[in-house]
Formats: C-alpha cells, sequence, structure tokens
C-alpha cells in the first residue's frame, strides 16, 4: 500500500454485511448441495422423484444449479468482495443501507427462486431460468453492489487499488452487463415471457452468457477472492503482481469470445464456432497466469502448513483451477466436443470446477473470515482437517465417475453397426451409466458431509460470540 | 534387493520402504527395466487378453470384444502411453525440485514416479475382466493408494521438510492430473481421427 491521500477517518468497517452474506453462504452451501445430492440420487434411482413433478429432476436441477451458484457461491462473492475491498481501501463500505439492500434483496431473489423453479416457472434460459419479475430485482440489487463496491473504491485511502479489487469489479460489472442483455424478454403475463432474441442469435446471446457467467461470476470474482485469502492466510506478497495485472485483462479480453463452444455443430455459423473455440484454447493462458500466481505465493507459504489447514482448501481449490481451465479448452475443441458435449463429461468438467475451485475457495474464505468477523478462534482444527479430506476425496470420486461415464456414454451414442444403424439404443446407455451414477452420488454426499462437518465446526466457534466492530487502521506506508 | 522387491514393501510400510528404496539409490536405468518396464506389461497384456476373450457388456447386450488385431494395436499404445505417464510425472518432478528446495536428481525422481505408481500398475490385473464399472471400483482405492505413497515418498526421496512436501505433492498431483486429461483429449481425438478400435460381438 503506497501514499496516504487523507488523514484517517475514525471510524469501523462494515462488517454487519459481511456477517450476514457469509452466514448466508453457509446456509445456502447446505441447502444447494443437498438439492444436488438429491437430484444425484435420482438419477440413480428415479423412483425417488416420487411422481411429483416438483420434485422431478427437471424441476430440481436448476434450483440446485442457481442455489449452488447464485445463492452459495453468490454470498460468499458479496462477503468477500465486501470485507476485502473495506480492508485493502481502509474505509468503511460506502452506503450502509444500500449495502444492507443487497442483502435482503438478494435473499429475496434467492427465495422467490426456491419457489418458483420448483413451481415450473421458468425462462427455460440455462442458469438465468428466472422470469422477468425476478431478472428485474436481480438488476436492481446488482446495480446497488456496483454501486456500493465502486463508491467504496473511490472513498478509499490509498491511492492503489489492490488487484482483488479490480476482479471484483471487472466480475460485478461484468455481470451486470450479461444479466441486463440476455435476460431481456417480452413478457406475455407476470409469469410468462419470451427472450428478445431469436432462434439462433438467441441460442448464441444465450451462451455468450452462460459462458462469461462462468468466466465473471465464478472465475474473475473467485480470483478476486483468491488474490485477497491466498496472500492474507499464507502471510506473504503475491508471487508476482505485474502477472496478476497482465492475467487480469487478458482474462477479461478474451472470456468474451468463448461462449459459441457451447454451439458446436448446431445451426450457429460455422465461422462463429471457430472463432469461439480459438478463443476458448487462447483463454488457457491468462486463466494459468491466475493458477501460477496462486500455486507460487502459496509454495512459500509451507512452514505455516503444520499448523493451518485452511491452507490446503486454497491449495486444493488452485490446483482444481488449474486442472480444470485446461480441460475445458480440450472440450472446446471441435473434435472433441463432438464426443464430450450432451454428455457427463460435461457435468464432471463442471464440478472440477465448481466444487474443486469455486467451493473449495469459498470454504476456505470463510474459515478465514467468520472467525475474525466474531472474534474467535476456530472451534477445532482437526474437523477443519476432517473436513478436507471428506471434500477432496468426494470431488475425486466425482469427476472420475463422470469421466468413464461421459466418454462411455458418448462412445455409446455414436457407435454404429457395419449396415449404418446404431449399436445402441438410448435406454442402453442409460443402463449402462448406473454404477458411475452411485459412484457419482458417493462422491456428492461425501462433499456435502464435509460442509456439514464444516457448518458445526463454525457454529461451535460462533455460539455466544459478539460481533466484532473493528476499527479502521491507518494505512501503512 | 531386486526394485520389484522394494516396491512392495512400500504395502507393508509406506515410511520405511521409502527409506529403503533411498538408501539403495538406484540408478535411473535400474529403476526402469527393473520396476518401470516390467510393472507397465501387466496392464496392456490383461487388458489384450480380456479384450479379446472375454470382453465387456454394455447394457443388456451381447458381450463387446475387440479384433485380436486391433485389441493388439491398443495395448501397445497402452504400453508405451504407461512407460510415457511414469517418464512425464519424474520429469515434472525434476523439473519442479528446484523451486521447492529439493533435491534435483532423475533417478531419485523416477524411482518416485514409478514406485508410487506400483498399486496403480497391480490392479491393471482386473482388465482381465474389462467392466468398466469394475475398474473404476477396483482402479479407485489402487489411486488412493498411490497418492499416498505419494505423499509419503515425496519428502524421503527428494529430501524436503513434509510441509514443504505437501505443497510439492499437491503440486504435482495438479500436473498428474493435467496430463490425464491431456491423455483423454487426445484419445478422442485421435478416436475421431479414424483411429478407433475395431470391435466385435
Amino acid at each position: 500500500m503506497s501514499e496516504v491521500l487523507a488523514p484517517v477517518e475514525s471510524g469501523t468497517y462494515n462488517y454487519k454485511v459481511v456477517r450476514q452474506f457469509a452466514i448466508m453462504t453457509m446456509v445456502w452451501a447446505v441447502v444447494g448441495m443437498s438439492v444436488g445430492v438429491y437430484i444425484a440420487a435420482e438419477l440413480a434411482f428415479p423412483v425417488l422423484n416420487f411422481d411429483l413433478p416438483w420434485l422431478s429432476f427437471g424441476r430440481l436441477r436448476p434450483l440446485h444449479t442457481n442455489a449452488v451458484i447464485f445463492a452459495f457461491g453468490g454470498c460468499a462473492l458479496f462477503a468477500s468482495s465486501y470485507y476485502c475491498v473495506q480492508r485493502t481501501c481502509h474505509t468503511r463500505l460506502f452506503c450502509d443501507r444500500l449495502a444492507a439492500f443487497t442483502f435482503w434483496g438478494w435473499q429475496l431473489v434467492i427465495v422467490l427462486a426456491a419457489i418458483t423453479l420448483p413451481l415450473g416457472i421458468t425462462s427455460s434460459k440455462e442458469y438465468a431460468e428466472l422470469e422477468w419479475p425476478i431478472d428485474l430485482l436481480i438488476a436492481a440489487v446488482w446495480i446497488a453492489y456496483a454501486v456500493v463496491f465502486l463508491g467504496t473504491i473511490a472513498k478509499r485511502k490509498v491511492k492503489h487499488i489492490y488487484v482483488a479489487n479490480w476482479f471484483f469489479a471487472g466480475f460485478i460489472l461484468a455481470v451486470a452487463l450479461l444479466h441486463i442483455v440476455n435476460s431481456a424478454a417480452v413478457p406475455v403475463s407476470l409469469w410468462k415471457s419470451y427472450s428478445a432474441y431469436a432462434g439462433v442469435q438467441d441460442a448464441m446471446v444465450q451462451w455468450w452468457y452462460g459462458h462469461n457467467a462462468v468466466g465473471f461470476f465464478l472465475t474473475a470474482g473467485f480470483l478476486g477472492m483468491m488474490y485477497y485469502f491466498v496472500p492474507k492466510q499464507a502471510g506473504r506478497p503475491v508471487y508476482s503482481y505485474r502477472l496478476s495485472v497482465v492475467h487480469f485483462w487478458a482474462l477479461i479480453y478474451v472470456y468474451m469470445w468463448a461462449g459459441p463452444h457451447h454451439l458446436h455443430y448446431t445451426a450457429l455459423p460455422d465461422w462463429a464456432q471457430s472463432l469461439g473455440m480459438v478463443m476458448s484454447l487462447i483463454l488457457l493462458a491468462p486463466s494459468w497466469g491466475g493458477m501460477i500466481n496462486g500455486i507460487m505465493t502459496l509454495s512459500g507459504a509451507w512452514d505455516k502448513l503444520r499448523t493451518d489447514p485452511v491452507l490446503r482448501f486454497l491449495i486444493v481449490s488452485v490446483s482444481f483451477y488449474g486442472m480444470s481451465t485446461f480441460e475445458g479448452p480440450m472440450m472446446a475443441i471441435k473434435t472433441v466436443n463432438a464426443l464430450s458435449h450432451y454428455t457427463d463429461w460435461t457435468i464432471g468438467h463442471v464440478h472440477s470446477g465448481a466444487l474443486g475451485w469455486v467451493a473449495m475457495i469459498s470454504l476456505g474464505a470463510m474459515y478465514y473470515m467468520i472467525p475474525r468477523l466474531f472474534g474467535r478462534e476456530l472451534h477445532s482444527v482437526k474437523l477443519v482437517e476432517v473436513h478436507f479430506w471428506t471434500a477432496t476425496i468426494g470431488i475425486v470420486l466425482y469427476i472420475t465417475s463422470m469421466w468413464v461415464s461421459g466418454i462411455m456414454q458418448g462412445l455409446m451414442w455414436r457407435a454404429v453397426n457395419p449396415e449404418g444403424t446404431l449399436t445402441y439404443s438410448f435406454v442402453e446407455t442409460v443402463q449402462a451409466m448406473h454404477p458411475f451414477y452411485i459412484i457419482r452420488l458417493l462422491g456428492g454426499g461425501l462433499f456435502l458431509l464435509g460442509t456439514l462437518v464444516m457448518v458445526y465446526n463454525l457454529w461451535k466457534t460462533v455460539a455466544g460470540a459478539r460481533a466484532v466492530e473493528a476499527a479502521i487502521p491507518a494505512p501503512a506506508h | 534387493m531386486m526394485p520389484i522387491f522394494s516396491a512392495l514393501r512400500l504395502f507393508f510400510s509406506p515410511a520405511s520402504g521409502w527409506q529403503a528404496i533411498k538408501d539403495r539409490h538406484y540408478a535411473a536405468v535400474s529403476v526402469f527395466f527393473g520396476h518401470t518396464l516390467p510393472f507397465a506389461l501387466i496392464a496392456p497384456i490383461c487388458g489384450y487378453l480380456g479384450t479379446t476373450r472375454s470382453g465387456w457388456q454394455l447394457g443388456s447386450g451381447a458381450p463387446v470384444k475387440l479384433t485380436t488385431a486391433s485389441a493388439l494395436q491398443i495395448s501397445l499404445l497402452y504400453f508405451f502411453a504407461l512407460l510415457l505417464a511414469t517418464l512425464s510425472v519424474a520429469w515434472a518432478a525434476y523439473w519442479m525440485a528446484r523451486t521447492y528446495d529439493a533435491k534435483q536428481d532423475f533417478a531419485a525422481s523416477l524411482g518416485l514416479a514409478s514406485f508410487t505408481a506400483t498399486p496403480l500398475f497391480l490392479v491393471g490385473v482386473v482388465q482381465l475382466f474389462p467392466e468398466l464399472w469394475l475398474n473404476l471400483v477396483a482402479g479407485l482405492p489402487a489411486l488412493a493408494i498411490s497418492i499416498a505413497f505419494f505423499y509419503t515418498g515425496v519428502p524421503v526421496m527428494l529430501d524436503i521438510s513434509r510441509e514443504r512436501a505437501f505443497l510439492f505433492a499437491t503440486a504435482m498431483l495438479a500436473f498428474g492430473l493435467v496430463a490425464l486429461v491431456a491423455m483423454i483429449a487426445l484419445t478422442v481425438l485421435l478416436w475421431g481421427a479414424g483411429f478407433a478400435p475395431v470391435f466385435t460381438h
């Protein structure tokens, strides 16, 4: 942190909104992962849908994705960005009331999603299923989020804007753009609307949104988290600050073009598909810039590993980030995609990113923040270790079963007899996947179990604790 | 002691097993010919026999087998892929050693990579019955044991503290996962380019 611009204001950080979001992060983690485990069980044992429409896979699946991405991941991002921006800017969050609005507004969005999705009210756009009235509320909350975040940066007490804040700001602005453009729709009634775009353009806008939801919501935001919590937990500066700035701009530029790889071999013009594939391959470079920076920062903190199991969550998350950002470009290659698309390989890929990277770094950040927000020491370091191994084994079971199942599924779909007929009927492919669905259920179940251990641990940590009011320290020179 | 027996000792006591391996200072050549090569033969041979004789069942259909010519070709590629995988893990450990202040010694790195993979090499026997789910169920514990061997082996073989070794081993694991994904993608690319196996029913 460089020079001081103004005398330090006496005051405290707004920890209240951070605490609220942090607690809801854990609540939604349990809810979202439980729904995930339930639908994994439904795929293995379809009888579990009990012939009830609102328990069917088709309705619960969007509930799962919305709950883990936007409720769990979203609350984790709100909490960590509000925490990071105040502490690195040495100033209280801009406008407490607006920050409170973002909290209650976001929780209302989640509750509305949890009601409308099982009822079958959906726009049918993947990861943007919520209908137009909720979309309007999301837009309002998100703009308020941008105002609070950027307003805090504007009134910072240090000249420099730390790189984590660049990632958070990039994520907030890009998500506002993506959400507003993709959700443009013509309402026909309160709970039914049609997309403002038609045909293949609708598909392209949807996947421009969809892939950038991965790129900005699930990557840029969580890289912001990494750039704050990894150096903090490791107790040393970022390995290469220059690299962090370079890969920030590269990531922002390249991600925007990668969407068409979701539409290989569809009605989308072939040149657009090829462009999407090439941009996806290029994306490996900026992604690995972040991974290298994370790993190298952590590598110097080896002496702290003995006493600090939270570091393990961060190491594993960065490793999975490296793996899944390598797998992604591979799967964007048209020849590979011809096999992998629509199969479980995609599900495995998404979960190596979502469980391995996003969830592990969020849980690590929560282990860091929550005791500090309540002025307590973690209840049990041993339980953190238990959580670490349960979660890691869970992820490995999940992704290996989906690799095998997905590749088998893709190969079975394309197998043809010498006379040109299909070798396998669809139901035969489903039957062949059954054992892998059970292994996946086990993997997901272990990950959920680890999260429950964490919730218990954090509960014991904060029970009876009083909220901390942290004074804003003077910036260092 | 032959490298093969050193490897088996790891199953009974990984920590002292690794120490014994280290004390013997195996040369890279003797690790390669005494351990990597013979162990890497297990899976391709069993796979060849399994895919041509018993075959596997997908859904409720008749068992699927490979023609002998196709199975031979794949088994050979499989064998070379296993050797390449072991050597590349050894190379990566050698390359990364300096970053972690570890001993930069190719023979030790190869020993680490090869002896670590012993459970995975041995579980290749299951490929006599190339049922996918069976191989996954048998392979996962083997993988777990290999990973455990790796985490215990790094500090001993490369002379670094246990904490540093944890970071080193995790970075290597990420490398291994990336290499695995690269191999999957390469297989799919080759398959798409016309080098597909030939099945018989």
